[in-house]
């Protein structure tokens, strides 16, 4: 082993690792700080860094300007439920593919593909367009029903799938099983991790939808968080701290089903990137 | 087994369903509504009419214009960083998991969230980092009411943003690389600096071309940031004006869904042309 010198060409590389940290970082640290600053501490010059005493009233207020509460359950539905469909019909879409034979299956296989390369924003109009003649602006289904499958999550899960034997499903349609059973009794008990994974992407995304909501929904009471965030630092305008209060409690649930599942959620990130 | 296993479409019903609906559908209707006119309820053919108007505006040429100088720039910039501090997490730092971790905090929270504090860190008056600018004697420009600096501070934005799934990817990609070509160069005795261009680099190739693919089809689509950093506006006089910005407003705030449309048809082929130069470009490395 060679023992350790000190060297210039370390430090420059430990800076810029503590450098572009620290960058990364602070927005959250100061947005949180800055969330609990009085009006005029969000105003001074030089800035200030850490409120003298910490506002904890700016919360309450942030929750009587807006229905933030509202927002917060709308958001919480709408990634929830198009979370667990999208799931369900990955999960048949998936176990078709890939236990079942069938004419036409590389042909819709192909199709599937192709889609998978078409950028959301080129479809998102005319989609909402589509919502509107079914007279859906402004409700949950509406919110929910472009997002209730996933092409590809569907594929995540296919490669998931096809890690499993194909001689257990021949074991399992020889006991007599149903297909049926066969995916709720064996296929998702055994790929618990594919499916969580999926699930906790599915649900960050869900969060954090931003267009589409803007455009199916324009009553207050149907807003998400991050519509009812845009149009609240509107609304409240100077009011810096009363803004980054709202931020913080948007981001802050995120942030904690992110540290509790990182691992799920980053090996998941770079594995169905990977196959791409 | 039986080879034609009806029962497959079931299982595939929804899927099939709602993507027919949801993501066929709206392509095919993009092209029709591209060729026609009026409001979004009563839509009567014109013709080209359409594409004439974007092709002589010269907003739309702006939002291409504006929108290829943000993806040129943020892309190489943002992955150069990200190659950098992933190369030097993976090789220098023993707590690999807890900058990775760090690191990709940007990529799962709201980009509208962050753009509020991006925009009190900006402020032209009270905002921090121009204090630093100014504590050091560097020039304190307006970064969001400036039109010159819009896609400035739009970049520093889309590159903070971008290093997240950079990181995570190439740390991935480290990870994979056989630990026995670095012992062996250490037998031989080669430099830092030789073991990362003689292996590390071109073991990265194949993921850093994907890396530039997916985030250049990203940055052509750029609206949430510009949207979060303007508060809801393109920028002081339009001057942050992007390609899916363009297209909002064609297609909401004024109302011509038409033109919107055909505005989306061309972004969609230019799109279509970069994946397909790149994939020529991937398929002749590789090889």
């Amino acid at each position: 082993m060679k023992k350790k010198k000190f060297s210039w060409g370390m430090v420059v590389i430990y800076l810029f690792i503590a450098i572009f940290a620290i960058i990364t970082v602070f927005p959250f640290i100061y947005m949180i700080l800055g969330g609990l600053m009085s009006y005029e501490e969000t105003t001074t010059i030089p800035p200030t860094l850490i409120p003298h005493h910490f506002n904890w009233d700016n919360f309450r207020q942030v929750f009587a300007q807006a229905p933030f509460a509202r927002y917060f359950l709308n958001t919480f539905i709408t990634a929830s439920v198009s979370t667990l469909v999208t799931l369900f019909t990955s999960i048949l879409g998936a176990f078709a593919m890939v236990y079942l034979k069938f004419r036409g299956k590389g042909f819709i296989q192909l199709i599937l593909l192709s889609l998978l390369m078409v950028p959301a924003e080129a479809i998102i109009f005319t989609n909402y367009t589509t919502i509107m003649d079914m007279g859906l602006l402004n409700t949950y289904l509406g919110l929910v029903l472009p997002f209730l499958v996933s092409i590809f999550y569907m594929y995540y899960l296919q490669s998931y799938f096809t890690a499993i034997s194909p001689t257990i499903y021949k074991a399992a349609k020889i006991d007599g099983a149903s297909d049926w059973e066969f995916i709720w009794k064996i296929l998702v008990p055994m790929s618990k991790g594919g499916l969580m994974t999926v699930g906790l992407l599915s649900f960050i995304a869900g969060w954090n939808s931003f267009l589409w909501p803007l455009l199916v929904t324009n009553e207050d009471s149907m807003r998400l968080l991050n519509n009812g965030l845009t149009a609240f630092t509107t609304d409240a305008g100077a009011q810096t701290q009363l803004q980054l209060a709202a931020a913080t409690l948007t981001v802050l649930p995120i942030l904690v089903i992110y540290f509790i599942f990182r691992k799920q959620i980053i090996n998941g990130v770079v594995r169905n990137d990977l196959k791409a | 087994m039986k080879q034609n296993q009806k029962k497959a479409w079931l299982f595939l019903a929804p899927i099939l369903i709602l993507v027919t609906v949801f993501s066929i559908w709206p392509i095919i209707r993009a092209f029709i509504m591209s060729f026609k006119g009026g409001p979004i309820i009563n839509m009567q053919y014109n013709g080209l009419a359409n594409y004439q108007y974007i092709f002589s505006d010269p907003d739309f040429w702006h939002a291409i214009a504006n929108t290829a100088i943000y993806a040129f720039v943020t892309v190489p910039v943002a992955l150069i960083i990200s190659i950098a501090l992933a190369w030097f997490v993976f090789s220098k730092i023993k707590h690999k998991t807890f900058f990775e971790t760090m690191f990709f905090m940007p990529y799962v929270t709201s980009t509208i969230a962050i753009g509020i504090v991006f925009r009190y860190i900006l402020n032209g008056k009270y905002g921090l980092l121009d204090y630093l600018l100014r504590a050091i004697h560097l020039p304190a420009p307006d970064w969001l009411d400036d039109p010159s600096m819009s896609i400035i501070s739009l970049i520093m934005f889309g590159v903070w943003a971008s290093l997240a799934f950079n990181i995570v990817i190439l740390m991935g990609a480290l990870r994979n690389i056989d630990p026995n070509y670095y012992v062996l160069a250490d037998m031989y005795g080669a430099s830092e600096m030789e073991k990362f261009w003689r292996i590390t680099l071109p073991q990265l190739v194949p993921t850093i071309t994907f890396l530039l693919t997916v985030n250049l089809i990203g940055a052509f689509k750029i609206y949430t940031q510009v949207y979060a950093l303007f508060n809801g506006a393109a920028g002081q006089a339009n001057s942050a004006m992007t390609a899916v910005f363009y297209i909002y407003n064609k297609f909401q705030v004024v109302n011509t869904p038409g033109v919107a449309m055909a505005a989306t048809v061309v972004l969609f082929f230019i799109i279509l042309l970069a994946t397909f130069i790149q994939r020529k470009i991937t398929k002749k490395v590789n090889s």
